[in-house]
């Protein structure tokens, strides 16, 4: 380690360490946490901690849960269901369907619907579209990968709220890092262009997902913020 | 299982569950919630309390898969932090009352040296990290492993150890600036 990086670790190494090993309290850890967000020589360095002293956690000794305890996390997954359910079940779900109806945004799911229709005449495969799931199983998104797979729209399926400035699209192709698709607004439907080097990667093993980042979008060029609403690809 | 293989099975199965897939999500949960819920009950000293964060941390995984990028972090510390961070934020929050541990209980948390499959395990995965805290100074190397096993503030730490608080920070502190440096190595 050369001298310059010793200075360095009395800042911020140190002070990712500290969050790292759990020795900050309450208002420290939420200072980091929120430094996380912004600044990415920070996150690397949690990560760098993270994955290294993680190998402490070898020694803990392990302790079974009571039987009962997967049942509750499951109710607590909401209506989410699975994605291989999710493909077939999607457009003949009544309950999807209600959800965007009564949803705030009626409108924009029939602009979508109108998008889908004139991109089957187009196209002869059929049309890729997903269901992003927020929070609890409700539909947070709808998205449609427009005729040719040069570009996508995501429309808002319901009310997210107008703090919600920062929404970050991401791309997760199957075995892959997520590749943002740029930034999208809450509550009106956005047309993102995918990148030509993922062109080929969108298709119906690919993952959606949106994410809440810092004003601008990430600093990290990954997902730093909590994930809102995620949701696989499917053919139509 | 070698360690290899569990690896990219779970890094799989976090793939799936970011797509929604709920049955990747228990394979998830089989393979790793006994050894999360021993980390969370280690911090928090409460069966009840770290089933409730355990809860919470699997519905955390649920949402935040999407956000697991295999080239940066091992799938198992990946979930390990999750687990930690809701438990530290836990008794952070003050809404738990733990116990506090009598002095002379800080030589047990300090070295939690244990034995049977999963010291071999650790030893061959960490080999780098227990080495490095080798050559730490003993209460150096004691202190920053209660503080990550136990999830324990600076001045738990001291009260436990029986050393002013100051004393605490600078062993804690100059333990990892060294353990950094050897992590570098």
């Amino acid at each position: 380690m050369s001298d310059t990086s010793k200075r360095d670790f009395e800042g911020m190494s140190l002070t990712a360490a500290e969050y790292v090993l759990g020795v900050l309290d309450a208002a420290q850890r939420r200072a980091a946490e929120r430094r996380i967000s912004r600044d990415a020589a920070f996150a690397r360095e949690v990560a760098f901690w993270e994955e290294r002293l993680g190998g402490l956690a070898t020694a803990v000794p392990e302790v079974a849960p009571t039987p009962g305890l997967w049942s509750r996390i499951e109710a607590g997954l909401g209506r989410a269901r699975g994605a291989d359910q999710r493909r077939a079940g999607l457009w003949q779900s009544l309950s999807f369907w209600r959800s965007l109806a009564f949803g705030a945004s009626a409108l924009a799911a029939a602009c979508l619907v109108t998008l889908i229709y004139v991109g089957a005449i187009k196209t002869p495969s059929p049309p890729l579209v997903a269901r992003l799931d927020a929070e609890g199983g409700q539909a947070g998104f709808v998205a449609a990968v427009n005729s040719g797979g040069g570009s996508l729209t995501i429309v808002p399926a319901t009310l997210l709220g107008a703090e919600r400035k920062s929404l970050e699209l991401w791309l997760i192709p199957s075995g892959g890092k997520p590749h943002s698709l740029g930034l999208i607004d809450p509550n009106r439907p956005v047309t993102v262009k995918v990148p030509k080097g993922l062109l080929r990667r969108v298709d119906d093993e690919a993952v959606l997902a949106v994410s809440l980042e810092p004003e601008g979008g990430s600093p990290t060029g990954q997902p730093t913020g909590p994930v809102i609403a995620n949701g696989k690809l499917a053919r139509l | 299982m070698d360690a290899e293989s569990r690896r990219r099975r779970l890094a799989a199965a976090l793939r799936r569950v970011a797509g929604g897939d709920r049955a990747a999500l228990r394979f998830v949960y089989d393979e790793t919630a006994a050894k999360l819920l021993g980390v969370c009950l280690r911090i928090l000293n409460d069966r009840s309390e770290a089933e409730d964060v355990l809860q919470e941390v699997y519905l955390n995984v649920w949402r935040k898969a999407v956000s697991f990028d295999e080239s940066r972090a091992s799938p198992i510390t990946w979930l390990v932090a999750i687990a930690r961070n809701r438990a530290i934020d836990r008794v952070r929050s003050g809404a738990v009352a733990r116990l506090s541990t009598p002095i002379e209980d800080a030589a047990e948390i300090a070295d939690p040296a244990p034995l049977a499959t999963e010291t071999i395990e650790a030893a061959q995965e960490n080999r780098r990290l227990y080495s490095c805290l080798e050559e730490l100074e003993s209460r150096q190397g004691t202190a920053i492993r209660a503080a990550f096993i136990d999830g324990l503030t600076y001045e738990e730490l001291a009260e436990r150890m029986g050393v002013p608080l100051g004393t605490m920070k600078s062993w804690i502190r100059r333990g990892l600036a060294k353990l950094r440096a050897c992590l570098e190595r």
